[in-house]
């Protein structure tokens, strides 16, 4: 049956309407994410890579060649076998820094915008024999079906629809950063309709012609030639370079590279494609042999190429529609793909590098005009390359073409994956050298018979007559002069720092080591500022959020640490935008470091750490005996007991530890990365002085924290950098918080001198003690034996001082003997009870009488003590408080049980302690009262008694509007457990 | 460094097996679907691996 061209071109139309319509609802949300992620979509969309080839060419391949056409997808196989080693690595490269293409990807590793430019045009001439190839075999399949219009006037209008549609699926966005999941499920549906659609084929051969398997046998046990022509073209050799050929296409051809790593929704589906497309491309394989033979048995009349189309022309009905659909998939697929891929790469290698973006312009706007224009350009270029001579040759011509140059790339590729050596003059030299013997040696003769180059056909024993035939001995020493011109001149040319830097981050299994070189810019709005000038107030604004945003840091942030990490990302995402090497020039004049000596930086230890951690789970051997080690001294430093601080030689905090955590109480998170000018007071002058100055201890050092001192011993060591080139490492200081021993010494010395004391008190009291008491028995001798008033009157004075003084000596004895309350006089004391016997005592001095006490203390609070010593406690603080309280204030008393204490709160509304008198308030004979109103042993003998209790006692004056003091008291809680066992 | 070595040690054991694959590829005869078997054994092979291991890196 035959159809008109107007039918041909309208079912093209319908097709590409239902891939742009999926395309539509995928991009609307219509259709599940689940399924839009599914790992099977992922799969089918790498089917883009049986273009109309795999259709046609392979047919007609298996035709000349024999088995040597299962090269084309056994390759390719190959590579997806070993995606999880091979491609895993690729895809974490091109998702970490945005890297949409080959180009972006040697303008990466070779930090060369010169590199991109190269691939990109060494791609676009590789692609144009493959793209015209797609062209030719819809023109001419349209021709074939309809029975004569001129496939060049077909392709003109293939062309035309195939850039709409391109343009519609693949440019509505500005940036190729965005994934396309429209265009991946349309792919994806275009995948799954070429290869249902070729296996119809090939089952109706096998059915419809052969009556099935066994008719194919017999079949082929009549004809053994046809098993022979397909065997014997095995031994030519030629199979290691087609296989190699197709193995490395996944990655460098740009169709493929753009769905496998640009388009990937979803990374582990890489693992479900190292079955799922082998797979896939074992059902198109073993179809070609069937339309063959089918097509051989019915001696169908078109040529090789198109036997899918004859055979199906033969069967009659709609049969052929089958076969033109497949074709126009695989086809439309490819041309689809691999302009968008291709014109991607022209706008970041070429367009923006020589027409760089104006400020005033909206950039957005400007890359999608751009980016559409250059598609429209593209399917140009390969109409007019299938119109200058593609027509005259056959599929397998061109596309023989097509995989030789791009082979081109293998060695920079593997010296981007496995060789940190490589550099960008080896990667000219050797890709220029592939690329000009292709051209000159397979391209040329092929396309123009009469190029002849006598001296060269000599030296590289080829004949130009048929180039073609001669194409793998071509290719195999194309890529080995490129592969040793790149291995030699990389060797004995020099490497820039850039590139060795970006070869750390590309080579497979390592890790980037990042340096710490400071920044011009000191805050998100100093970047923002850089950026407005060059790309415009608001898409600067925009992508300085969208960098913040996939950072998770925010606006304010001015740690040095942070605001590398905010370049880097910026960096990424432009890349995503406008290329790697127009954004990474586009980063260092904008947002550039302050000038430094790249030979005594330190490299991002924090970023390396941070890195580390993340790939983990992915260390094995040496490498991961290695990481638990540097764990185990990590974790060591910081669950130190003393405060660690690690600076960078610029000043840098890289270190923070835990304990330094607890002192300061600022999270090392805060902190690492920023600098000690960044710290809150005090901690900022302490710490930056002792870090600038010279000495490399400063002990004892006190910080009033909170109203509260504190006593820190600062020691630090210069530290020598971890690499040769760096001299100077920075410092690390240790922080030690002596509060604890100072306050020990402090209470040993009071102690001391308490005793000291004591000792000098019990010796007066002895020695003051007999006399007094001579005195008191003469002078009561005198009052009994005179009648004279006046010298009753003088003795009545003389006993009442002479009693004072007891009383003073018999204070001072009390004193002396306060200490060494032996632990078995303790006895359960309810507090309570305590103070409110306390109170009585104070009422019976009529001084004190009227004072009011509030006794707030539970009924149930029982200390562990000594109930008379206690009493005096409260009976001397009460005391005070009554003398510094003359307005009489209320008192109050409270209790609380605190886990294993009893704390006890004293307080008053007075006058308050004096100022002098706060730091030596319970020291013997410190007194605030007038003289002769107190000895100044009450608060001493207080502190005594507490200190005997094994408890504590602290003041704080004033309380509130600068008046009151509060005594806070602590003392063992009494446990019936404890108490039993004493 | 273990992925290169795996790596070479797999493309230069197909590079140093594939003449003997070839030759005995050549004598199927009328076994013509002799690859696609052992192709599909691969991939059977490659989807036991990719469900008995957990690729981290992924």
């Amino acid at each position: 049956m035959g159809f008109s061209f107007y039918q041909l071109f309208a079912v093209a139309l319908g097709y590409l309407l239902l891939l742009f319509f999926v395309a539509w609802i995928t991009d609307r949300g219509l259709l599940p994410a689940r399924l839009v992620r599914h790992p099977a979509i992922y799969v089918l969309s790498l089917g883009v890579y049986c273009s109309a080839w795999a259709i046609y060419g392979a047919v007609g391949y298996a035709h000349l060649y024999g088995y040597n056409y299962m090269a084309y997808f056994l390759g390719i196989s190959g590579a997806f076998l070993l995606a999880p080693i091979l491609l895993a690595p690729i895809l974490r490269l091109t998702t970490t820094y945005q890297l949409s293409s080959l180009a972006d990807l040697f303008a990466f590793r070779f930090r060369s915008r010169s590199a991109g430019a190269l691939t990109t045009i060494i791609m676009i001439a590789c692609m144009l024999p493959l793209l015209s190839l797609q062209i030719k075999a819809v023109a001419e399949s349209i021709e074939i079906l309809s029975g004569g219009n001129e496939p060049i006037n077909v392709a003109g209008w293939f062309c035309m629809l195939i850039t709409l549609f391109a343009i519609l699926f693949g440019a509505r966005h500005a940036t190729a950063r965005e994934k396309h999941e429209g265009l991946v499920v349309a792919i994806a549906v275009e995948s799954l309709i070429k290869v249902v659609a070729f296996a119809a084929v090939a089952l109706i051969g096998l059915f419809g012609v052969f009556d099935g398997p066994d008719g194919l046998n017999t079949w082929l046990n009549d004809h053994p030639e046809m098993l022979a022509r397909l065997y014997f073209p095995l031994q030519d050799g030629s199979w290691h370079s087609l296989v190699m050929a197709f193995f490395v296409s996944a990655v460098v051809m740009p169709h493929m590279f753009h769905m496998a790593f640009t388009e990937n929704l979803n990374p582990r589906a890489l693992i479900t494609a190292s079955w799922g497309v082998p797979l896939l491309f074992l059902v198109m394989a073993i179809s070609v042999p069937l339309v063959l033979w089918a097509s051989l048995k019915v001696q169908v009349t078109t040529p090789a190429d198109y036997f899918s189309l004859g055979l199906t022309q033969h069967i009659g009905g709609h049969a052929s529609l089958l076969a033109y659909i497949a074709g126009l998939a695989g086809a439309s697929g490819m041309l689809i793909v691999a302009t968008l891929a291709l014109s991607s790469m022209a706008l970041n290698h070429l367009v923006l590098p020589l027409r760089p973006v104006q400020h005033t312009e909206d950039l957005y706007r400007w890359l999608l005009w751009a980016r559409r224009i250059l598609i429209a350009s593209m399917l140009l270029l390969a109409y007019l390359f299938y119109v200058w001579s593609g027509h005259r040759h056959s599929l397998t011509e061109l596309g023989v073409l097509s995989f030789v140059a791009t082979l081109q790339f293998v060695p920079g590729l593997i010296g981007t994956l496995f060789w940190p050596g490589a550099n960008r003059k080896g990667l000219f030299t050797g890709l220029m050298t592939g690329f000009i013997v292709w051209l000159f040696v397979l391209v040329l003769p092929m396309l123009m018979p009469s190029w002849q180059i006598p001296l060269a056909q000599e030296l590289l024993g080829v004949r130009f007559i048929e180039p073609a035939e001669q194409w793998q001995t071509i290719a195999m020493f194309s890529v080995a002069a490129n592969g040793f011109l790149f291995a030699i001149v990389s060797m004995i040319t020099s490497t820039t720092p850039a590139e060795r830097n970006a070869a750390e981050a590309c080579a497979v299994d390592s890790l980037r080591r990042p340096y710490r070189w400071e920044l011009e810019a000191n805050s998100v709005e100093d970047f923002i500022g850089s950026l407005a000038n060059p790309l415009g107030a608001s898409t600067a604004e925009r992508e300085v959020e969208l960098a913040l945003r996939d950072l998770n840091v925010s606006r304010n942030e001015t740690r040095p640490y942070a605001l590398r990490r905010l370049r880097d990302q910026l960096e990424t995402n432009l890349s995503g935008l406008l290329g790697p090497s127009v954004s990474h020039q586009l980063v260092d004049d904008y947002l550039p470091y302050k000038p430094h000596d790249e030979s005594e930086t330190s490299e991002d230890i924090q970023f390396i750490e941070s890195r580390l951690e993340l790939y983990r789970n992915r260390l094995s051997g040496l490498a991961a005996e290695l990481d638990s080690l540097r764990r185990f001294h990590r974790q060591t430093l910081l669950e130190l007991p003393m405060g660690v601080i690690s600076l960078g030689s610029d000043g840098e905090i890289i270190g923070w530890n835990l304990a330094m955590e607890q002192l300061t109480h600022i999270s090392g998170r805060r902190m690492i990365g920023s600098r000690l000018s960044n710290l809150p007071q005090p901690w900022r002058q302490l710490l930056m002085e002792f870090a600038l100055g010279d000495v490399v201890r400063m002990p004892q050092q006190t910080l009033e924290i909170n109203h509260q001192t504190q006593w820190l011993s600062l020691h630090k060591s210069r530290v020598h950098g971890p690499t040769p080139g760096e001299r100077d490492g920075g410092q690390v200081i240790v922080v030690e918080d002596v509060t604890d021993v100072r306050s020990l010494e402090s209470r040993l010395a009071h102690n001391e001198r308490l005793a000291s004391i004591g000792r000098l008190a019990a010796g007066v009291a002895h020695e003051i003690g007999n006399p007094v008491t001579a005195i008191a028995c003469l002078t009561q001798n005198l009052d009994l034996s005179d009648h004279d008033d006046d010298v009753r009157e003088s003795s009545q004075q003389i006993l009442e001082q002479t009693r004072r003084i007891s009383r003073i000596v018999e204070s001072l004895v009390t004193f002396s003997h306060s200490g060494g309350l032996p632990a078995q006089s303790h006895l359960p004391v309810r507090m309570h009870d305590v103070i409110e016997e306390a109170k009585a005592l104070i009422r019976l001095d009529p001084d004190r009488r009227h004072l009011p006490i509030v006794n707030e203390c539970p009924d149930t609070l029982t200390a562990n003590g000594d109930p008379q010593r206690l009493l005096q406690v409260f009976v001397n603080l009460l005391s005070n408080a009554a003398d510094a309280n003359p307005d009489r204030q209320p008192v109050t008393i409270r209790g609380s049980l605190q886990e294993q204490e009893v704390t006890l709160e004293v307080e008053d509304h007075g006058q308050g302690i004096p100022v002098e008198l706060r730091e030596t308030l319970f020291e013997p004979f410190v007194t605030s009262k007038a003289p002769g109103r107190g000895t100044g042993l009450g608060l001493a003998l207080v502190y005594s008694i507490i200190e005997d209790h094994g408890g504590s006692i602290r003041v704080e004056s004033p309380v509130a509007d600068g008046q009151g003091t509060r005594f806070t008291i602590t003392l063992p809680a009494y446990v019936e457990a404890v108490a039993e066992q004493s | 460094m273990y992925t290169d070595r795996l790596l070479i040690i797999f493309i230069l054991g197909t590079y140093l097996l594939s003449p003997a694959i070839i030759q005995w590829w050549s004598d199927g005869g009328q076994s013509w679907f002799r690859p696609f078997m052992v192709w599909l054994a691969l991939i059977g092979l490659s989807y036991w691996i990719a469900r008995s291991r957990d690729f981290d890196g992924l």
